[in-house]
C-alpha cells in the first residue's frame, strides 16, 4: 500500500512540475507577443517622427547629490555570454571617469563610479539599477543589451534619475522616456545600412533571416532589415527563429535552405552566430552571412572557426580611423591594457556614454548652483555636436537617437585583424 | 512547411533525438533502481562536455590554436575521457548525496538530486571556464563534409539553357577582371560608376548561376546527414547494443534487473545491492558523458557553459518519462520521438514553440498514459 501511495505522489509532482515549467516557458512567449505586438507601431512612430514627442518626461523632481562625491552607476556583465562587452565598457567608463577626477572633478567634488553587473540577464540588470538607485546614483551609464537596458530603464523612470546606454540599438527603446538617450545608433540605422550593402554592394536578392526571439534587439533588428531590404526591391525568402542558449539549429537550416537563399541575415548575438554560422556550413548551405553589431566580439571567430570567415557585419567605428577621438582614445586605452587594443567597439562606446554623462553634469551644474539628476536628463538631450570616439554626438531635437554613421565591416581571422573595414553609410544615406 | 523537406527534418530528428535517448538512459536505470529521479542527470552530461573540451585542450586543440588536421583517434580519448569522469561524478554522487538519505523519505533525494544540480550550475562558474563560453575547436573533428542520398532528382534546365548562362557568367566575369587589372588598387566595395556597373552585371549573371543550380535542388529529394553526426548516431547504436548485452546477458545486468524488481528481495538473495546501485550510476552517467561529448564536439562552434545540461536534460526526463520510466527501450524510443517532435515543430513553422513541445508532451503523457508508451501502467505490487 506504501509504495502505490507513493507512486501515485510522483505523478502528481511530476504533473505539477511539468505545469509550472510549462507557465515559465508560456510566460516568456507571452512577453514576446506583448512585445512584438508593440514593436511595428512604435517603430513607425520613431522613423517618421524623428522629435518622438511621445516620450514621457518623468515628473519626479529627482534625486541631488549628497554626500563628499558625486555617484555616477555604470552597468554591465561582468560574467556571463556577454562578459567581453562588459568587461570592456565597464574598463572604459573608469577610465573616463578617471580622467574626469584628475582634471579636477567638478568643482572639487570627485566622481565616484558604482559599477553593477547585469550577469548577461535583464532581471539582473534591473536589480543592479535598482541597487545603484538604492546607493544614490544620480546617473546611470549601461548597457550594452537592449534588453537589459529597457529594464534599467524601468527602475530609473520614477526618480528622474538619466540613463545613457552605451550599445543599446533597439529603436523604441528611447520611447521609454526622455530619460534615456544613447551614444550608438539605432536598429532603424543599422538594419537599413545592412540591407543596402547586401543588395547594392553584394547584389543579394533572395535573403533568409534567422532572428534570436529571446533578445528584443535581435527582433528589432530583423525587422529593420527585412522592411529596407524588401524596399529596395529584394525578397525575404524565409525567416525562422531561435532562442539564446540553442545549440542545435539543423530544423531551421533546412527550412531555409529548402527556399534557396542568396545570404541569411543572423541578428543575433555572437555567442548563437557562431555555432549557426558553422551548422549553415555543414547543412551545404554556401551563403553570404550578415548581422549587426551584435557580433561584435573576437569570440566570433573561437565559436565560428572557419565557417564565418568573409561574412560582414555592421559596426560603430573602427580603430583604424584617422579623427584625433580615436587615436587618443587607443593611446590612452593601450598605455593602460599593455599596448593591446580594445578587443570590441563597446569600450569605445562606454569610454563615449561616460564622458557624455560627466559633461551633462558639468553643465547642469553650471546651469544652476541647486541642481538636481532631472537637470542633467535635460542637459543631455540638449547635447550638441560632443565629439565622441565613434563620431558627432547630437541630441538636440533628436529624440534620444544621435544620427550616427555605420560601418559595414568584413570577418577575418585574428592573423588578419578580425575586422576589415569595408564601406561607411551616413544615417542621411539610408533613412528615409 | 513544405512537403519536400519532411524526410531530411526527420533525419534532424532522429540525430538530435539520439542525444536525448543516451540522456534518458541514465534517467531511467537509476529510476529503475532506486525510484529516484535523478535530477542532477542533466548537470553531469555538462560536466561530461566540459571533460570533452579539457580533453581536447589537452590534446592541443586550445582556442586559435595553429593545428590544420586530427584523426578519430582523438575523438576516442576525448569520447573516453567524458565517459570515464560523468561516470566517477555519478558514482560520487550517489555514494555521498543519496545513498546517505536512501533510508529517509524520498522526497529529500529528490530535493537533494535538485541541491545537486544548482550546486553544480553555479557553483560551477566558479572554477569552470563560462564567460566567454568556450567551445571544442570544430578543427578535432576529421569527419568533414556530409554523406548525401539522392532519392528524386529535380527537372532542371536544359543543357543549351544552361550552357548560355554559364557563358554568359564567364563574359561577365571576365570583363570585371579585366576591368580590374586596368585599375590597380580599386575598392571592390567603393567601385567608381563604370566598374560598379560592370560588378552589377557579374552579380546578375551569378544570380542566374545559383538560379539554375537551385532549380535543379528545389525539385529533388536529398537528405544529407553531416559524417560527423553521422559517426555520433553509429556509436549511439553502438553504446546502446553494448548496454543491452549488458544488462541482458552478463551477472550483473542480471542482478540490476532483480534489483529494480525488488529491492529488498534481491538484497536478501545475496545480491550486492549497492555494488548494483554504484554500478548503474556508473553506467547511466558514462552514456550521458558519451552523449555530451558527441554533441559538443559534432555540432561544431557549440558552447558550453554551466547551464549546458539544462534543456537536454529536462527534454531527456521527458523522454524517459515518454517512453515509460524505468523502461531501458523505451528511454531509446522516448528520446528519439522528443527528437522528432522538436524538428516537426520547427517544419510546421512554429520555431518558437520548439523548447515548449517538451512540457506538452509531458503533460499529455501524465494525463492519457501515465505509465508512459512501454511501461506499465498497471499499479506497483508490494
Amino acid at each position: 500500500m506504501k509504495i502505490q501511495t507513493n507512486y501515485f505522489s510522483w505523478q502528481t509532482g511530476l504533473a505539477t512540475l511539468a505545469l509550472g515549467l510549462g507557465l515559465i516557458i508560456g510566460c516568456g512567449s507571452g512577453d514576446k507577443a506583448a512585445d512584438n505586438g508593440a514593436t511595428p507601431d512604435a517603430t513607425k512612430s520613431a522613423a517618421t517622427d524623428t522629435t518622438a514627442t511621445k516620450r514621457p518626461a518623468p515628473t519626479s523632481p529627482g534625486v541631488k547629490p549628497s554626500g563628499d562625491t558625486i555617484k555616477i552607476g555604470v552597468i554591465g556583465s561582468l560574467t556571463g555570454d556577454q562578459k567581453p562587452w562588459g568587461e570592456d565598457s565597464i574598463e572604459a567608463s573608469k577610465m573616463a571617469v578617471k580622467e574626469f577626477n584628475d582634471a579636477g572633478g567638478l568643482g572639487g567634488k570627485k566622481v565616484e563610479l558604482l559599477v553593477g553587473d547585469s550577469a548577461s540577464k535583464a532581471e539582473q540588470a534591473k536589480s543592479a539599477a535598482e541597487k545603484l538607485i538604492s546607493d544614490g546614483v544620480i546617473g546611470i551609464v549601461g548597457e550594452v543589451a537592449s534588453g537589459h537596458t529597457i529594464q534599467i530603464a524601468k527602475s530609473a523612470f520614477p526618480r528622474a534619475i538619466p540613463v545613457v546606454a552605451i550599445g543599446a540599438t533597439k529603436t523604441t527603446l528611447t520611447d521609454e522616456g526622455t530619460h534615456v538617450v544613447r551614444v550608438c545608433y539605432t536598429d532603424d540605422l543599422q538594419g537599413p545600412v545592412v540591407a543596402k550593402f547586401a543588395y547594392e554592394a553584394l547584389g543579394l536578392r533572395k535573403v533568409g533571416v534567422m532572428t534570436d526571439n529571446k533578445q528584443p534587439y535581435s527582433q528589432g533588428l530583423s525587422k529593420s532589415f527585412s522592411d529596407k531590404f524588401k524596399a529596395l526591391g529584394g525578397e525575404i525568402v524565409g525567416e525562422s527563429f531561435y532562442e539564446s542558449g540553442q545549440t542545435q539549429f539543423s530544423g531551421q537550416i533546412t527550412e531555409l535552405k529548402a527556399k534557396n537563399p542568396d545570404g541569411v541575415f543572423l541578428s543575433g548575438y555572437f555567442t548563437e552566430v557562431g555555432p549557426i554560422a558553422q551548422q549553415i556550413k555543414q547543412a551545404g548551405l554556401n551563403v553570404k552571412l550578415m548581422g549587426g553589431d551584435g557580433w561584435d566580439s573576437p569570440q566570433l571567430l573561437v565559436s565560428g572557426g572557419d565557417a564565418i570567415i568573409g561574412s560582414f557585419f555592421c559596426n560603430h567605428y573602427n580603430n583604424k580611423e584617422d579623427r584625433p577621438e580615436v587615436k587618443d582614445f587607443l593611446k590612452k586605452w593601450s598605455g593602460t591594457h599593455g599596448g593591446k587594443e580594445p578587443g570590441t567597439t563597446m569600450a569605445a562606446l562606454g569610454y563615449d556614454a561616460t564622458k557624455l554623462m560627466l559633461d551633462a553634469l558639468k553643465r547642469a551644474s553650471v546651469a544652476k548652483k541647486d541642481y538636481s539628476s532631472r537637470d542633467i536628463i535635460d542637459a543631455l538631450n540638449d547635447t550638441e555636436n560632443f565629439p565622441g570616439v565613434s563620431g558627432k554626438i547630437t541630441l538636440k531635437g533628436n529624440g534620444g537617437n544621435p544620427p550616427k554613421r555605420a560601418l559595414i565591416v568584413e570577418v577575418r581571422s585574428q592573423a588578419d585583424g578580425f575586422q576589415v573595414f569595408r564601406k561607411a553609410y551616413e544615417a542621411s544615406e539610408v533613412t528615409k | 512547411m513544405e512537403l519536400s523537406t519532411l524526410p531530411q527534418q526527420l533525419i534532424n530528428g532522429i540525430l538530435l533525438g539520439s542525444i536525448y535517448a543516451l540522456i534518458a538512459l541514465g534517467y531511467t536505470m537509476v529510476y529503475g533502481v532506486l525510484k529516484l529521479i535523478n535530477f542532477a542527470h542533466g548537470e553531469v552530461f555538462m560536466m561530461g562536455a566540459y571533460a570533452a573540451l579539457f580533453a581536447s585542450w589537452a590534446l592541443g586543440y586550445t582556442p586559435n590554436n595553429a593545428l590544420t588536421g586530427s584523426n578519430p583517434v582523438n575523438l576516442i580519448v576525448m569520447l573516453l575521457a567524458s565517459m570515464t569522469f560523468c561516470g566517477l561524478l555519478g558514482v560520487f554522487i550517489e555514494r555521498f548525496a543519496y545513498r546517505p538519505l536512501r533510508t529517509q523519505p524520498r522526497i529529500a533525494s529528490l530535493i537533494t538530486a535538485i541541491g545537486i544540480s544548482l550546486f553544480l550550475q553555479y557553483g560551477g562558474q566558479l572554477f569552470l571556464p563560462s564567460s566567454p563560453a568556450p567551445n571544442i575547436d570544430g578543427k578535432v573533428n576529421p569527419f568533414i563534409g556530409n554523406l548525401e542520398v539522392t532519392l528524386a532528382k529535380g527537372a532542371g534546365t536544359s543543357a543549351a539553357a544552361a550552357a548560355d548562362i554559364q557563358s554568359k557568367a564567364a563574359v561577365a566575369q571576365k570583363s570585371y577582371d579585366d576591368w580590374k587589372l586596368s585599375h590597380k588598387g580599386a575598392d571592390e566595395f567603393n567601385l567608381p560608376a563604370d566598374g560598379q556597373a560592370l560588378l552589377n552585371v557579374k552579380h546578375d549573371t551569378d544570380r542566374a548561376v545559383r538560379d539554375l543550380k537551385d532549380r535543379g535542388d528545389s525539385g529533388s529529394l536529398k537528405l544529407s546527414v553531416p559524417r560527423g553526426q553521422f559517426i555520433m548516431l553509429v556509436t549511439t547504436v553502438i553504446l546502446m547494443g553494448m548496454l543491452t548485452y549488458l544488462v541482458m546477458f552478463t551477472k550483473q545486468g542480471r542482478a540490476m534487473r532483480a534489483v529494480s524488481h525488488d529491492f529488498d528481495a534481491a538484497a536478501l538473495m545475496g545480491v550486492n545491492v549497492n555494488g548494483i546501485v554504484t554500478f548503474t550510476f556508473l553506467v547511466g552517467s558514462a552514456l550521458a558523458g558519451a552523449g555530451a561529448m558527441m554533441s559538443a564536439t559534432f555540432l561544431s562552434g557549440t558552447k558550453i557553459d554551466t547551464f549546458f545540461g539544462m534543456l537536454p536534460g529536462v527534454k531527456a526526463f521527458v523522454a524517459a518519462v515518454l517512453g515509460g520510466i524505468g523502461n531501458i527501450p523505451g528511454a531509446v524510443l522516448g528520446g528519439l520521438l522528443m527528437g522528432v517532435a522538436e524538428t516537426l515543430v520547427v517544419w510546421l513553422g512554429y520555431d518558437n514553440y520548439r523548447d515548449a513541445i517538451a512540457f506538452v508532451v509531458l503533460i499529455i503523457v501524465l494525463l492519457v498514459r501515465p505509465g508512459g508508451l512501454l511501461g506499465s501502467s498497471k499499479v506497483e505490487k508490494v
